[in-house]
């Protein structure tokens, strides 16, 4: 009886230091995802009529390993993220058009996105990597496929939606991926 | 069988080389082969090793445009790469990094290095009419390109109107206060805005600077903005001066991010005591900043000795207090890192911890708590365990006056005995008539009736008085000599007169 109340003791214990320590990543992770969900609001404001737009549909081919999980450390998952962050600003900052997209509601976009991005800057990555390794070699090359896609497509209602789409797809996969700013 | 694609405007080549531009998805392996070809006959393909094109590319000097002031240049950059949308660079528009090298020709000692980000730069406080030279090269992760070629300009005679100066940004309660320099008096001034990100991205931001309202053809050196306008973290403001026919050049560009500058309205604080302890919670306002920092100042209400606690957390337990002593506290809130700001205090709260107790006490109100908790648990559970016992295994104890009877089941008493007991029994029979609550020509059944609704009561005759005994003997003339048997049901028959008579 008395070892388990100190087991339970130690295990307690041991939880709260660990937490104490590791606040400001909490502080980042729960940053990241109040900003990916104000992201997720405003992506979600597209002037288009996706019920027309089905045959307009397309596999963009995301990375698998991404989406599967399986243990990042914390540098890479914020290189990841930063990555898909960048390539969704440069597509949104090229591709916008007016008859899409209300301008209010892109700048608020890229402003949120830009936020996150310099937070990343100066916690995680501050030490700059320099090797582009094969993973975000994929997530480069599936963002292209969308910038190609829409500019085929002469930017679009349709394509935009389903662009748009595809990018609230693969922000809860962003929001997986702080999970392992913990370590 | 991989599909091989010839290769538009390698085809038919004479000479080892040749330069192409296919829309390829640059970050796929690809792969190339080559062979020579004579009239009708064809050498064999030569394979060039797989390559990634992102990885194997280098990059190749930015483009400079450069725009003269009579005091600044501006430096407008654009990344290598052709800018039609099918550039190999095209995805890395952000992470490119420019290393500029700025001089003046004539006394071409001094040259200023500048790391930027931005693709739109400007070189200020230089001399009118002047010759000025610069160089840039560009960075991607860890490839450099070589340095672009030398760019030259002159700027201009000086100009009439000169730009505002010094310009400064702050806050007043709710709102924003831009201020300026200006030395004439006869001119009108009107502030833009920008995006701070504007300026990382390549495309042209010459027409994104914005009007700030209230601050278009204003005779004052300042104007004011409420702070809901300017929500984003960072932006750029720039001021012009006008005399109606001429306008100056812009301002410096004044960056600002507006954490710096708004207000953090205080927090609240409320207090909870303990015996030695208070349990404090501070409470913000409003969300306006993502990461806080309290800082809360207790003290002693007669002493004024200040003791301070920096918190992250908003609910903090302050230990090591003396019992039955007022304290009182305030927070504030400190912005972490960069600024150090703070808001004002908040109110004082002040709170008395409760009467304190010796170290042993403490730990024996729980244990005698803990011990008439189990004291009544188990009272309770016996007492369920009776029921449950009661209601599902009951004992069929008989009543004492018919102890008599144990061998005969207990359900032979409400029928007619034909079988009597080998007790004492007697016969009485009388002919008087009694004072009986029932009419006299009760027939067997109603007897029986009597002895089935009094085989409960029995056990209540025994506790009855003597007051009943005449009754009793009243009665027992009644019966009839059929129904007598044995003592026991006597008795039976007996209390239930009794009792109704009574």
């Amino acid at each position: 009886m008395a070892s388990r109340c100190i087991l339970q003791i130690a295990l307690l214990l041991s939880f709260t230091t660990s937490l104490s320590l590791s606040y400001d990543l909490l502080q980042l992770q729960q940053q990241q995802r109040s900003s990916n969900s104000a992201c997720l609001k405003l992506l979600r404001q597209v002037k288009g009529k996706p019920e027309h737009c089905q045959q307009d549909r397309m596999d963009f081919k995301f990375p698998e390993e991404i989406k599967q999980p399986r243990p990042f450390q914390k540098e890479m998952a914020a290189l990841v993220i930063q990555e898909m962050l960048q390539n969704i600003f440069v597509i949104i900052r090229k591709e916008f058009s007016t008859t899409v997209w209300n301008k209010t509601i892109v700048d608020d976009l890229l402003d949120k996105l830009h936020q996150q991005m310099d937070r990343l800057k100066s916690t995680i990555l501050q030490e700059r990597p320099e090797d582009t390794n094969m993973t975000t070699l994929r997530l480069k090359s599936y963002y292209w496929r969308i910038s190609r896609y829409l500019t085929a497509r002469e930017n679009s209602i349709c394509a935009w939606t389903v662009v748009q789409a595809e990018l609230i797809s693969k922000f809860p996969i962003i929001n997986s991926l702080t999970d392992y700013f913990q370590d | 069988m991989d599909n091989w694609i010839k290769l538009p405007g390698c085809q038919h080549i004479t000479g080892s080389k040749c330069d192409f531009f296919p829309l390829i998805n640059f970050y796929e392996e690809i792969k190339f082969r080559v062979r020579a070809e004579e009239e009708n006959s064809t050498s064999s393909w030569y394979y060039v090793d797989p390559f990634i094109p992102f990885q194997k590319a280098r990059l190749g000097p930015p483009e400079v445009r450069l725009e003269a002031e009579d005091k600044a240049v501006i430096i407008y950059l654009f990344r290598p790469g052709k800018r039609d949308g099918t550039s190999i660079w095209d995805m890395d528009a952000l992470s490119f990094e420019f290393s500029l090298v700025f001089w003046e020709n004539s006394s071409h000692g001094e040259e200023q290095e500048i790391k930027t980000n931005f693709y739109i730069s400007k070189m200020y406080d230089l001399s009118t009419e002047t010759t000025y030279c610069l160089k840039a090269k560009a960075r991607l992760s860890w490839k450099v390109s070589a340095y672009s070629p030398v760019y030259c300009i002159n700027t201009t005679a000086e100009h009439k109107l000169l730009p505002p100066e010094n310009v400064t940004f702050g806050a007043r309660n709710q709102s924003y206060v831009l201020t300026w320099e200006y030395r004439d008096v006869n001119v009108t001034f009107r502030a833009q805005w920008l995006h701070a990100f504007s300026k990382l991205t390549p495309w042209d931001n010459s027409n994104e600077w914005k009007q700030i309202p209230n601050c278009e053809n204003v005779r004052t050196t300042y104007c004011v903005f409420p702070q809901s306008v300017f929500q984003k973290k960072e932006y750029y403001f720039r001021v012009q001066a006008s005399d109606g026919n001429d306008t100056s050049f812009w301002s410096k560009e004044k960056a600002v991010q507006t954490e710096m500058y708004s207000t953090i309205l205080p927090p609240v604080v409320s207090m909870k005591s303990t015996n030695d302890s208070l349990h404090v919670f501070v409470k913000a306002p409003k969300k306006q900043f993502d990461t806080f920092t309290y800082e809360i100042i207790l003290w002693e209400n007669a002493s004024h000795t200040e003791r301070k606690l920096v918190s992250k957390r908003s609910d903090i337990i302050i230990p090591g207090l003396k019992p039955l002593t007022p304290y009182c506290i305030k927070a504030r809130v400190l912005l972490q890192d960069k600024w150090n700001k703070t808001s004002v205090f908040s109110a004082v709260v002040c709170e008395k911890t409760k009467p304190g107790a010796a170290a042993s006490i403490p730990w024996v109100i729980p244990v005698i708590v803990i011990l008439l908790l189990a004291v009544i648990a188990f009272c309770v559970m016996k007492l369920l365990w009776k029921c449950f016992n009661y209601v599902f295994f009951p004992v069929f104890k008989p009543p004492c006056s018919i102890e008599h009877f144990s061998e005969q089941p207990f359900g032979n008493l409400l029928l007619s005995t034909s079988e009597e007991q080998t007790e004492k029994c007697f016969i009485i029979e009388n002919t008087q008539s009694v004072i009986i609550v029932e009419e006299p020509e009760e027939t067997d059944e109603d007897y029986r009736k009597y002895s089935s609704q009094s085989s409960q009561d029995s056990g209540n005759y025994s506790n009855e008085d003597e007051s009943l005994g005449n009754q009793i003997s009243e009665a027992l003339l009644q019966l009839k000599p059929q129904a007598l048997s044995c003592p026991g049901e006597l008795v039976l028959g007996l209390s239930s007169l009794g009792l109704h008579s009574s």
